[in-house]
Formats: structure tokens, C-alpha cells, sequence
């Protein structure tokens, strides 16, 4: 057996707390042996004993400390039902941290961050964890929801140097989605140049990348995707990419999560 | 009470235990290393290996259904030449007993793969892939026919004459049991029983097809009861033993397998969703003290 264990893990949820009407933060005790993990890893959840629903459910890493493993989820399906019907006290079979590439930190002192949803996950341990490791960086998060009350500012303004809001509905913020606002911050030179860093729908990613990828010296996204093994056995999470002048398929789960947004070659990556 | 040994043999090839991870499911198996104990695992049929590398199929690839999950992967793999050179060595040397499960969409690139698998001297275990729903031709079309099954478990047999030939059967057939017939008469050690079953789903507004190829292969614990009704009828039908495979989600079911005539298990979707499954699988056996697999020894039945 490999000197490394990724589990499956008894996690405890310590405390769960709704931040949003959609939106429940997920706090487990770190569970004993739980290897360390970078912004863009994930673990992945049974849901139920039952077989229905049968996958595990990926969640990224929103916050992983000596004692704590902090999840966002959002209410989608069965399995993020069930995640948000749970108390403090219950145990999850879990498996991580599971991933390959995370986010790079940053090469220059500014970074931007752009969040759609709870894609917001990956980008608030990225943030955290540069401030920890007292990285001498700006952070600008760009983020999005569907409503001014899906917002979760809380958790925002405690982890980025500067955050600017857009809504689909105009509630709170830009009214608009993140890549509107992206483009209006380029287009008025308000946009800090630097690294871009994204994670959210994947319609989102792409038009974003196609709207300010040039005005930022890389452009690095953390892909979701439906996963069945989470470690890059089953192949059934890739996504087609260029490499070294070359289409090839990645798996999402070990491979990324994390892809440099240029690489991927959307017209090729159905839905 | 010290648990006896639980090895048993498919042919010339010695396995210790009968709980192999399924082709598929377990990849090249070193993917696994950091959740399961490969060196306690019968064997890891690796993911099917084509002559040519393969890209695999476009758009969606999985979909969830009820107790189950279907899949159009396409069968993407690195093909014969890195899988020989890289993945196999890799899987060996992690301490895994390996059965390298073959794939091809013809005779033409059949024999090169044969010979590919002859050069690489370790290969004492194949697992033909007759039966995947998921490619063009190849696959399905050709383990549909019983001809064709034993022609190419022949081949293997020529080509590989020191290994054991297992032959995996389709289930999308009308009776299961010629294919077995096919395959023991072409000479197969053993066969395998059952790939995916055909299935489909909709999704949408609009409830159109999840999968570009519209047809799927559906496994999990939805299949179980195909997979043991196809198990039960082999292991009465021919002498050869049967590899039951098909939506084991519990020790129960794999006891179950044996019931029905299994020689060996393989455990495939589970190991998405319950990694220590096969463990489990294994200390069950060991428990027992059985010398071999528990359960009822069918006696061969013929009709007529």
C-alpha cells in the first residue's frame, strides 16, 4: 500500500451553517492522517449508504486547517440534498484530497479571481492559503450570483483584499454576470492586470477567458465536472486540451483540477 | 482459528485470492494505490488495451441512474505499445497480480495486439473484451457471435499458449450461455460474465439523449440480478470456470456469486463509490477458512 492514504476517511461534521437559501457551509473535523491539500483539490462524498444516488460527490476544498476540512455546497441534487440535510455529529464516508495540478500561486503581486456560485470554494482557500504562507500579493476577488442574497459577503470580505460584487437580478453590485463586469473593469482600465484566476460554470469560464484572458499574463481555471473514481481511472471526467501542439484528453479529477482557461479547447468539450 | 489460504487458479495462472477489481472501473490500477491495497486484491483487471492508443468517445461519458451508472467511455486507451513499456510494469512492480484485458474492433488489429502481448513476456493472464457496448465495431458485434468468440479465444490461445485466456461475455444477447459454449470450445480457461447491459437515459426540456451514441453500458447494483442469472446458467452450461462480474455491491452479493457457481469475483462499479469493498471481499473469504470459494458446486446440466 502507498505510503499516502486518501482514505475513505470517517469524517464528522463538527458544525453546518446556512449561509444563503441556497447555500450550506459544511465544517468536518479533519480526520486523522488526512494528507495536506492545495486550493483546486477536492474530496469526494458518499452521500447516503444506500446505492441510490451511487456516485460520491466531488466537492472542492474550501478550507483545510490542522483541525478543520471546510466544504461549500449548493443545493443541486440528491446528493447536496442530502449533505445539507445533515447535522453536526453525523459521519460521512469521504475520500481525499483528491487532485493533481492546483492553483500555481501567483507569479506577480496582483491576482484576480473571478467566482460564479459556489465556485467561490476553491478561490477562498487560494486566498487564504497565500495569506497564511504570507505571500506578498493583492487580491481582487470578481464575484457573481443570481441574486443579492446568494452572496456570501461573510466569508469574502475576511479573505480578499478587494471584492466587487455582480447579480444577475441587480440586487446587489454589477447588474450583471461576472463576465460583464470583468469586461467593464478592463474596458475603463479598472481591471489590475496580473494572473486571473477562475473557477464557476463552465459557459462562464469560457466567455470570461474570451473576454479579459488577453489582459492578464495567465489565466488558471478549476473545472467541474461529473466524476465516478476521482482518481483518473475511469476516464469519465476528461476534458479535450492542447499540449505541447497536441489535442489530448485530460481527466479532470488527477489531472486537474486546474488548467491553464487558453489550453482548453471548448468547441470540442460537449456539455 | 488461522484463516486459510484462499489462492485458486484460472487455467496455468495462479491467483491468491478470487477478488479481482473489474476492467473499467480499475484502470491501469496504480491509480488506486492511495485507497486500496492492491497486493491484497486477487488480481486488477487493467482497463481494456487496444493495438492503437484510443481517444474514446465525445460528449457526456457517465450519467447516474437508479442504483446504477451508465457509461460511454469509448474504451480510451494509451494502446499496446505505452501500455506494455509503462502502465503494466508499473502496476507489477506496485505489488499487483495482473490480468491485462484485451480489446480490438477487428481481426486486423487483433493479431498485432496478440503479438504485442506475446513480446511483452509478463502477460500470463488475458481477459478478452468480446462484449463492449461502447464502440463501432469490435466490441459487441464481435462477442454477439459465437463464431467469432471462438476464433478469437483460439487466436489468444495460439498466440498466448503459456497464459490463461478468459473470455468476458455480453449480456445483450439472447442466451448467454452459447457464447460460453463459443468460448470453452475455442478453448478459454474461463469466462467472465457479464460486461454492461445496453441501456440509455434522456435528459433536458427537450428529453433528448444523454450520450452522443444514444446506447450505453449500464452497471452498479441495478445489473446484480442479470449478472447472477447469467452466472448461475454459465457455471451449469459449461465446465470451465466463471468469473462473476455485474454489480457486486456488497460481501452478500459476492457470496452470492459463489452460490450460483462463481469461481472468482470481480468487483467493478462499487469501487467508485466503496473503495474497501474488495478488502472486504477478501477478509470474508479468509474468515471462512475456505480452501476455494464457498457454495454450491453446480454439476454441468445439458438440455436435451
Amino acid at each position: 500500500m502507498s505510503a499516502v492514504r486518501k482514505g475513505p476517511w470517517n469524517a464528522v461534521l463538527r458544525r453546518t451553517t446556512r449561509l444563503s437559501p441556497s447555500c450550506s457551509l459544511l465544517v468536518f473535523e479533519r480526520p486523522e492522517g488526512f494528507p495536506g491539500a492545495a486550493p483546486g483539490h477536492f474530496v469526494s462524498i458518499r452521500v447516503s449508504d444506500s446505492t441510490t444516488p451511487l456516485l460520491r460527490r466531488p466537492y472542492s476544498i474550501m478550507d483545510l486547517t490542522g483541525s478543520s476540512l471546510s466544504l461549500l455546497v449548493k443545493a443541486v441534487g440528491r446528493g447536496s440534498a442530502a449533505l445539507r440535510a445533515a447535522r453536526a455529529g453525523d459521519r460521512f464516508d469521504m475520500i481525499g484530497p483528491l487532485g493533481g495540478v492546483p492553483f500555481p500561486a501567483p507569479a506577480g503581486p496582483e491576482a484576480v479571481l473571478v467566482a460564479g456560485g459556489t465556485g467561490l470554494a476553491p478561490l477562498l482557500f487560494a486566498a487564504r492559503s497565500w495569506r497564511r504562507a504570507r505571500l506578498a500579493v493583492r487580491t481582487t476577488l470578481i464575484y457573481g450570483a443570481a441574486t443579492g442574497n446568494e452572496l456570501l459577503r461573510d466569508l469574502v470580505k475576511a479573505a480578499f483584499g478587494t471584492y466587487r460584487f455582480a447579480t444577475i437580478d441587480g440586487g446587489a453590485g454589477f447588474h450583471g454576470d461576472v463576465v460583464a463586469l470583468c469586461r467593464d473593469l478592463v474596458s475603463r482600465g479598472r481591471m489590475p492586470a496580473g494572473t486571473l484566476y477562475s473557477c464557476g460554470p463552465r459557459g462562464m469560464v469560457r466567455a470570461l477567458d474570451e473576454a479579459a484572458g488577453s489582459h492578464f499574463s495567465a489565466h488558471y481555471t478549476s473545472l467541474e465536472e461529473i466524476m465516478a473514481c476521482g482518481v483518473g481511472a475511469c476516464r469519465g471526467c476528461t476534458v479535450p486540451v492542447r499540449s505541447g501542439g497536441e489535442r489530448v484528453l485530460k481527466a479532470i479529477c488527477s489531472d486537474g483540477t486546474v488548467f491553464s482557461a487558453g489550453d482548453i479547447l471548448w468547441e470540442e468539450w460537449e456539455e | 482459528m488461522k484463516a486459510r489460504d484462499a489462492a485458486f487458479s484460472i487455467g496455468p495462472a495462479k491467483f491468491r485470492n478470487p477478488v479481482f477489481l473489474a476492467s473499467g472501473p480499475a484502470g491501469y490500477g496504480t491509480e488506486y494505490e492511495e485507497l486500496i491495497d492492491l497486493r491484497r486484491i486477487g488480481a486488477v483487471v487493467t482497463k481494456t488495451v487496444t493495438f492503437r492508443p484510443r481517444a474514446g468517445n465525445p460528449g457526456r461519458r457517465l450519467w447516474e441512474t437508479s442504483a446504477g451508472l451508465l457509461n460511454s467511455i469509448g474504451l480510451e486507451n494509451v494502446g499496446a505499445e505505452r501500455f506494455f513499456a509503462e502502465k503494466l510494469p508499473r502496476l507489477v512492480e506496485a505489488g499487483a497480480r495482473a490480468v491485462v484485458s484485451l480489446g480490438a474492433e477487428g481481426w486486423d488489429e487483433y493479431r498485432p495486439l496478440l503479438d504485442a502481448a506475446a513480446a511483452a513476456h509478463i502477460v500470463d493472464a488475458v481477459e478478452l473484451n468480446l462484449s463492449c457496448p461502447n464502440v463501432d465495431c469490435g466490441g459487441m458485434s464481435i462477442g454477439g457471435d459465437p463464431a467469432l468468440v471462438e476464433r478469437y479465444v483460439r487466436a489468444a490461445r495460439e498466440a498466448l499458449p503459456e497464459a490463461a485466456i478468459v473470455a468476458k461475455l455480453t449480456p445483450n444477447t439472447a442466451d448467454i450461455t452459447i457464447l460460453a459454449r463459443a468460448a470453452a470450445e475455442g478453448g478459454a480457461h474461463a469466462v467472465t460474465a457479464i460486461n454492461t447491459v445496453l441501456g440509455m437515459d434522456l435528459r433536458g426540456p427537450g428529453l433528448e439523449p444523454v450520450f452522443r451514441r444514444e446506447r450505453a453500458g449500464l452497471s452498479g447494483p441495478a445489473i446484480f440480478p442479470v449478472a447472477l442469472d447469467a452466472v448461475w446458467r454459465i457455471a451449469r452450461a459449461v465446465d470451465i470456470p466463471v468469473v462473476a462480474s455485474g454489480g457486486i455491491s456488497s460481501v452478500e452479493d459476492a457470496e452470492k456469486f459463489f452460490a450460483a457457481g462463481a469461481a472468482a469475483v470481480e468487483v467493478g462499479t462499487a469501487i467508485f463509490y466503496d473503495p474497501g469493498l474488495p478488502e472486504r471481499i477478501v477478509d470474508a473469504l479468509e474468515a471462512r477458512g475456505a480452501a476455494g470459494p464457498p457454495g454450491a458446486k453446480p454439476r454441468k446440466r445439458r438440455k436435451r
